[in-house]
C-alpha cells in the first residue's frame, strides 16, 4: 500500500523533475565542470580541469564576502519592510476592497514595470537638475540631499526596491486575509475580542504560513537583487552597492572570470540549500 | 525521459570538441551595428548606398541587426565564444579589441585606406600588429564650457579679484581667468571653484562642473586624461606597471578636491552620460570634460535651450607634460564563424574606400579623417575637421589599453578610484590595488 | 472617521509606490526640450511624438512584434510552469515527497543568478537550433518561474483542510481526481495568483531575453532601449518613458482581468463557507 502511494507521488512530480533535468542537467554539469577549470570565453569547449582554485579564489576575495554582506543586509531589511507594509495595508484598508477592486489594481500598478526600467526612470526621478524629486525639494526647502552619495545610495536603493515589491506581499497577505473565514471573526467579537486583540490572536496566527512564505519569497528576490541596482549605481562607489548577483555577473562578464563566477554561484547554491534544509527541519520539529 | 547516458555525452562531446556544425549558408551579409545615434543613421544610409551598386549580387546584399545597446558587448562576447553565425560583420571598438580577436578574423582594407585615415586611426582597429576592422567612428573628449560666463568673468576686475583669491585658497597660488582654449588642469580647478556656489555664494551656476564618477569603465576613460597629460601611462616601455606615479595621484586628487569642495553636483558618484548632459544642460554647469557624441545635443539650441546657444568646445586642458585627449575607434570586423566570409569581406574592402567614408560622415557618422580627405566635407561637417584636428594632435591610447584585459583593467580601475574618491579608501591603497591587479591582467 | 483614514492611507501609499510610474507617465507626454527645462510633474506642452516615435513599426523597429514576443514567451512561461507545478506541489504538500531535498533545492534556483546558466544554454540551444525562437525563450522562463510557482502553491495545498481529501477518498476519487476535481478548485486564487506573477516575472526579464535572441524573438524588455538609446550612452528620456507606458500596459490589463477572476472566486469562496 505505502509503495504503491510513493509510487502514485513520484508519478506526480515527475513531468517537473524530468523537465528541469532536460533543460538544466546540461548546463549544471557544464558549470561543475567550469568552476573546477582554467576557462574564459576563448575556451569554453576546452575547460582544463585544474582543481579547487576558483573556490579558494573566490573564498579569499573580500569583494566577495562584501557583496554577501550588502546582498543579506538588502534582503533582510527589504523582505521585513515589504512585508511589514504589505501586512498593514492589506489589514489596513481591507474594509476599502469590500465592495470594490480597483484600489487594489492601482496599488499592484508598480509590480508591471521591469525592475531594470524602473532603475532607468529613477535615475531621472532623483537627478538634481531633470528629475522632479529634487526640483521640488529645492522648491520648497532650498536644498536637496545626495541620494546616491556613498552613504545615501544604500538606503535609497532600499526605499526604491520596497516601493516597487511592497505591492507583492500586501496581495499575498490580502489573499491570506480574505481568505479567513468569517464565522472565526464573528465568533472572537462575539467573545467581545476587540480589533486589535482579534488581529493579534486569530488572524494573524492564521496568517502565519502566508507571512513565512512571502518572507521568504521578498527575502530571496532582495537577496539576488539586479537590475535596478545596475541600472541606478551600478556596482557603487569602490564596489558599495555590489549585490551577490552583481558580483556574479561581473566576474563573468565584465573579468571574463567564468570559473570564479560559477565557484561562487556554487558556494552560493550550497549555502542556500544549507540554509533551507535547515529551515525546514526546523520547521518540521516545530509541527510536531 | 531524460536524455539516455550515451546519447548525453554524445551530445556533450559534440559541443565541447567538435563545436557547432556551421548554419545553413546565408544568403546576404548580415552586419551587426550599434544600436541608436547617428552611427546606426550613417550605416543604414551606407547599406543602402552598398546594396544598389550593380556589382553587389543579389545574395551578398547587406542587412543590418541591432541588439539592446545595454549589454550589448556581453551579448556580442557570448555570441562570438558559442561561434554563433547569426552576423557575418560585427562591431568592434579599441578598449574591447583584444577580447573579441580570438573570435574573429583580420580584413583587408581598400587601397585608398591608408591615406583616407592615416595611421593612428588605422591603429585604433588593430590587435597583434594586424588589422581587425574597418574604423568607422572616433570617440575624443572635448572641454565644454559656456561662454557667456568665461567672457563676463575674464571682463570683470571685481570678478577677476574673487577668482584670485579662491585660486589662492583652494590651490596655493594666484590664477587669472584664461581663455578656456590655454587652460591647465589648474585653471580649470580655478574656474570650477570659482563658479560653484558652495565656494563662491555669488556664482550665477550652483555647480563649476560636474564630474562622471559612477563606477563604470567609461567614466575612467574620461577622467583619465588628467594623468595622461601628466605624463602618466599604464606601463613603461619594459611593460612595468606605472599607474602609481605623480601623474596618477595628480589627476586622482584633482577629482577628489573637486568633489569635496562641492564644485559638482553632490550625486555625481552616480553620474554618467547621460546625468552630466543632464546637469549641464540646464544651465547650472559652467564647463566640463564630456564625450564628443554629447556636442550635437548641448550645442543646440531646440535640444538644449538653456545653454545651446553658449556652450563652445575646445581640447580637454594641459598638464604639465602635454595636452591630451583618450581616443577609441568603434568599427567593423570580421567574425570567424561568419556564413558568407565572400561577401562580408567585399563589403568591408567597400567600407574602407573614401567614397564609403564619405558617404558615412555626411549620413551622420563621425570618422576620423586625414585633413586632406576631411576637406571635401568640411563645409557640411565642421565638427569632423575638429575631431580629426584634436585625435591627430592630443589623441593617445595608454600602453595596454587595446589588450586582451583592457576591458577588465578600466573596470578594475573604475572600482578602485570611485573608492578613493568616495572616501571609503585613501590614495595609496587604491592605487597599490590597482597596480597589483594591473599586474596579474596585463601578465 | 475611520473611512476617512483609510483612503488617506490609501491615497498616500499609492501615490508613493506609483510615484516613478506618475513621473514616467508625465515625462511620456514630454518633448525633449521641455524635459530639459521643466522637471516638475505638470506638462506644459503635451506632445504625442514620443509615442509616435515608439509605435511606428519600420524594418528594425516593430514594437508590435516585441509586444507580441513577449506575450508569447511569457504566457508559455507561466502556464507551462503551473502544469508542472501544480501535480509536484500536491505530491510534495500533501506526499510529503521530496519536502527535505527537492523542495529546497528547486527554490533555491530562485536564489542563484541565473547568468551563470547563460552560456550553457547558449550552446545547448545552438545545438537544438532554440536560438531566437519564441520556444526557447519560453522554456527559459518556464524554469525561472517554477520556484515561486511552486512555493505559492504547496503553501495553497497545504492550507488546504486533508478532510477534504480523506473525504473524496473515501468517496473513490483517484489522485489525480482530487487534484483536479477538489483542490484545483479550492485553491484557484492561489493558481491565479501564480499566473500572475509568473507572467510579470517572465514579461519583466531582461538577461535571457538578451542573450538567447537577436531578432525574431527579441521580448519587448530588450526592444525597449532600441527606442531610446541616444548617441554616446545617452537616453532619450521622453521616449524611454513612452515605451515603458506601452510595455507596461499588457500586464497591467491582463493583472486587472485576472484580479477580477479571483476576487470573483474568492466571493464565491466565502459565500459558501
Amino acid at each position: 500500500m505505502e509503495a504503491t502511494h510513493r509510487t502514485e507521488w513520484t508519478l506526480l512530480a515527475t513531468p517537473l523533475v524530468a523537465f528541469l533535468l532536460v533543460c538544466l542537467g546540461f548546463p549544471a554539469v557544464v558549470n561543475l565542470v567550469y568552476s573546477v577549470s582554467q576557462i574564459s570565453f576563448a575556451t569554453l569547449r576546452q575547460p582544463e580541469i585544474t582543481g579547487f582554485g576558483n573556490f579558494v579564489a573566490v573564498v579569499s576575495d573580500t569583494a566577495f564576502w562584501r557583496a554577501n554582506w550588502f546582498s543579506l543586509r538588502f534582503g533582510l531589511l527589504t523582505a521585513l519592510l515589504e512585508c511589514l507594509f504589505g501586512l498593514g495595508l492589506a489589514v489596513f484598508l481591507a474594509p476599502l476592497f469590500k465592495e470594490r477592486s480597483w484600489p487594489i489594481a492601482i496599488l499592484m500598478l508598480p509590480l508591471m514595470v521591469a525592475p531594470a526600467l524602473m532603475g532607468l526612470m529613477y535615475r531621472l526621478v532623483l537627478h538634481e537638475f531633470a528629475g522632479p524629486v529634487p526640483h521640488y525639494l529645492w522648491a520648497w526647502f532650498g536644498d536637496s540631499p545626495a541620494f546616491l552619495g556613498p552613504n545615501s545610495a544604500f538606503w535609497t536603493l532600499t526605499a526604491v526596491e520596497t516601493l516597487q515589491w511592497t505591492p507583492f506581499a500586501f496581495l499575498l497577505f490580502h489573499m491570506a486575509y480574505q481568505a479567513i473565514p468569517t464565522e472565526l471573526r464573528e465568533a472572537a467579537a462575539l467573545d467581545g475580542a476587540t480589533g486589535l486583540a482579534r488581529f493579534w490572536r486569530i488572524e494573524l496566527p492564521l496568517m502565519l504560513p502566508t507571512a513565512v512564505a512571502a518572507l521568504l519569497i521578498r527575502f530571496i528576490d532582495g537577496f539576488r537583487v539586479f537590475d535596478n541596482v545596475y541600472v541606478l549605481t551600478g556596482s557603487g562607489a569602490g564596489g558599495s552597492t555590489t549585490s551577490l548577483s552583481i558580483y556574479i555577473y561581473e566576474a563573468f562578464f565584465k573579468q571574463g572570470a567564468i570559473g570564479k563566477a560559477v565557484a561562487a554561484s556554487v558556494i552560493l547554491f550550497a549555502a542556500s540549500f544549507a540554509v533551507l534544509y535547515g529551515l525546514n527541519r526546523l520547521a518540521r520539529r516545530r509541527r510536531r | 525521459m531524460t536524455f539516455s547516458a550515451a546519447r548525453a555525452s554524445r551530445f556533450l562531446c559534440t559541443v565541447f570538441a567538435a563545436g557547432v556544425a556551421a548554419g545553413a549558408a546565408q544568403a546576404e551579409v548580415t552586419v551587426l551595428g550599434w544600436p541608436g545615434g547617428p552611427e546606426e543613421t550613417a550605416l543604414r544610409a551606407v547599406a543602402e548606398a552598398y546594396n544598389a551598386r550593380p556589382e553587389v549580387s543579389g545574395d551578398n546584399k547587406v542587412e543590418l541587426l541591432f541588439f539592446n545597446r545595454d549589454g550589448f558587448w556581453d551579448k556580442l562576447q557570448a555570441d562570438l565564444a558559442a561561434g554563433s553565425d547569426a552576423f557575418d560583420v560585427n562591431l568592434l571598438a579599441t578598449y574591447s579589441i583584444g577580447r573579441y580577436a580570438p573570435f574573429m578574423e583580420p580584413v583587408e582594407l581598400s587601397g585608398e585606406a591608408q591615406d583616407l585615415y592615416g595611421e593612428a586611426v588605422l591603429s585604433t582597429m588593430q590587435f597583434d600588429g594586424r588589422q581587425y576592422g574597418v574604423p568607422t567612428d572616433l570617440s575624443l573628449h572635448f572641454l565644454y564650457y559656456r561662454k557667456d560666463l568665461i567672457d563676463a568673468l575674464m571682463a570683470d576686475e571685481t570678478a577677476k579679484a574673487r577668482y584670485a583669491e579662491i585660486s589662492e585658497e583652494h590651490l596655493g597660488r594666484k590664477l587669472e581667468p584664461k581663455d578656456p582654449n590655454d587652460w591647465s588642469w589648474d585653471d580649470y580647478a580655478a574656474t570650477a571653484l570659482y563658479f560653484t556656489q558652495a565656494v563662491n555664494p555669488d556664482s550665477p551656476t550652483r555647480y563649476g562642473t560636474v564630474l562622471q564618477m559612477k563606477n563604470l569603465l567609461f567614466n575612467i576613460m574620461v577622467w583619465q586624461s588628467t594623468a595622461r597629460s601628466e605624463g602618466g601611462d599604464w606601463r613603461d616601455a619594459d611593460g612595468r606597471i606605472t599607474v602609481n606615479s605623480d601623474a596618477f595621484r595628480k589627476g586622482l586628487e584633482l577629482y577628489k578636491m573637486l568633489y569635496d569642495a562641492g564644485a559638482t553636483p553632490r550625486d555625481s558618484l552616480s553620474y554618467e552620460f547621460a546625468e552630466a548632459n543632464a546637469a549641464f544642460a540646464s544651465g547650472q554647469v559652467a564647463a566640463m570634460v564630456q564625450w564628443n557624441a554629447a556636442a550635437a545635443d548641448l550645442t543646440s539650441a531646440e535640444k538644449s535651450p538653456a545653454v545651446g546657444e553658449v556652450t563652445a568646445t575646445v581640447a580637454p586642458p594641459a598638464g604639465s607634460e602635454s595636452r591630451a585627449t583618450h581616443i577609441h575607434g568603434l568599427g567593423l570586423g570580421l567574425n570567424k564563424s561568419a556564413g558568407n566570409k565572400d561577401g562580408a569581406k567585399a563589403f568591408l574592402e567597400w567600407l574602407s574606400t573614401r567614397q564609403a567614408a564619405i558617404a558615412y560622415a555626411k549620413a551622420g557618422g563621425a570618422p576620423a579623417l586625414s585633413p586632406q580627405a576631411v576637406s571635401e566635407i568640411a563645409e557640411e561637417r565642421p565638427d569632423l575637421v575638429q575631431l580629426g584636428e584634436y585625435a591627430g594632435a592630443f589623441g593617445y591610447v595608454m600602453n595596454g589599453g587595446a589588450s586582451a584585459n583592457a576591458l577588465a583593467v578600466y573596470e578594475l580601475q573604475a572600482k578602485e578610484f570611485t573608492g578613493y574618491w568616495s572616501g571609503q579608501q585613501d590614495l595609496d591603497t587604491a592605487l597599490a590595488n590597482v597596480e597589483r591587479g594591473m599586474a596579474e591582467l596585463l601578465k | 472617521m475611520l473611512a476617512t483614514i483609510r483612503w488617506t492611507v490609501f491615497v498616500l501609499a499609492a501615490f508613493a509606490m506609483n510615484f516613478p510610474l506618475i513621473v514616467t507617465l508625465a515625462t511620456s507626454f514630454k518633448s525633449a526640450r521641455e524635459i530639459s527645462t521643466n522637471p516638475g510633474l505638470w506638462v506644459q506642452a503635451p506632445t504625442l511624438s514620443n509615442y509616435l516615435t515608439v509605435l511606428q513599426v519600420s524594418d528594425r523597429l516593430n514594437i508590435f512584434l516585441y509586444l507580441a514576443n513577449s506575450f508569447a514567451v511569457a504566457a508559455l512561461g507561466t502556464l507551462l510552469a503551473v502544469a508542472l507545478a501544480l501535480p509536484a506541489a500536491y505530491a510534495i504538500a500533501r506526499g510529503r515527497l521530496g519536502e527535505k531535498t527537492l523542495l529546497p533545492l528547486i527554490v533555491n534556483l530562485r536564489a542563484v543568478p541565473l547568468v551563470i546558466f547563460a552560456i550553457p544554454i547558449y550552446m545547448m540551444f545552438q545545438f537544438l537550433g532554440l536560438l531566437d525562437t519564441r520556444f526557447g525563450l519560453g522554456l527559459v522562463l518556464t524554469i525561472v518561474n517554477i520556484p515561486l510557482v511552486l512555493i505559492i502553491l504547496v503553501n495553497a495545498i497545504a492550507d488546504v483542510p486533508y478532510e477534504l481529501d480523506e473525504a473524496a477518498m473515501i468517496d473513490g476519487v483517484s489522485r489525480t481526481g482530487i487534484l483536479f476535481r477538489i483542490l484545483a478548485p479550492v485553491c484557484r486564487p492561489a493558481i491565479v495568483t501564480s499566473l500572475i506573477f509568473g507572467f510579470i516575472t517572465a514579461w519583466n526579464e531582461f538577461l535571457f531575453g538578451l542573450m538567447l535572441t537577436t531578432s525574431k524573438a527579441v521580448p519587448v524588455t530588450v526592444g525597449a532601449s532600441f527606442f531610446f538609446a541616444a548617441s554616446g550612452g545617452g537616453v532619450q528620456w521622453g521616449v524611454a518613458a513612452a515605451v515603458m507606458m506601452v510595455g507596461a500596459l499588457p500586464p497591467m490589463l491582463l493583472g486587472l482581468f485576472m484580479y477580477r477572476k479571483i476576487s470573483g472566486t474568492m466571493m464565491a469562496g466565502a459565500v459558501k463557507g
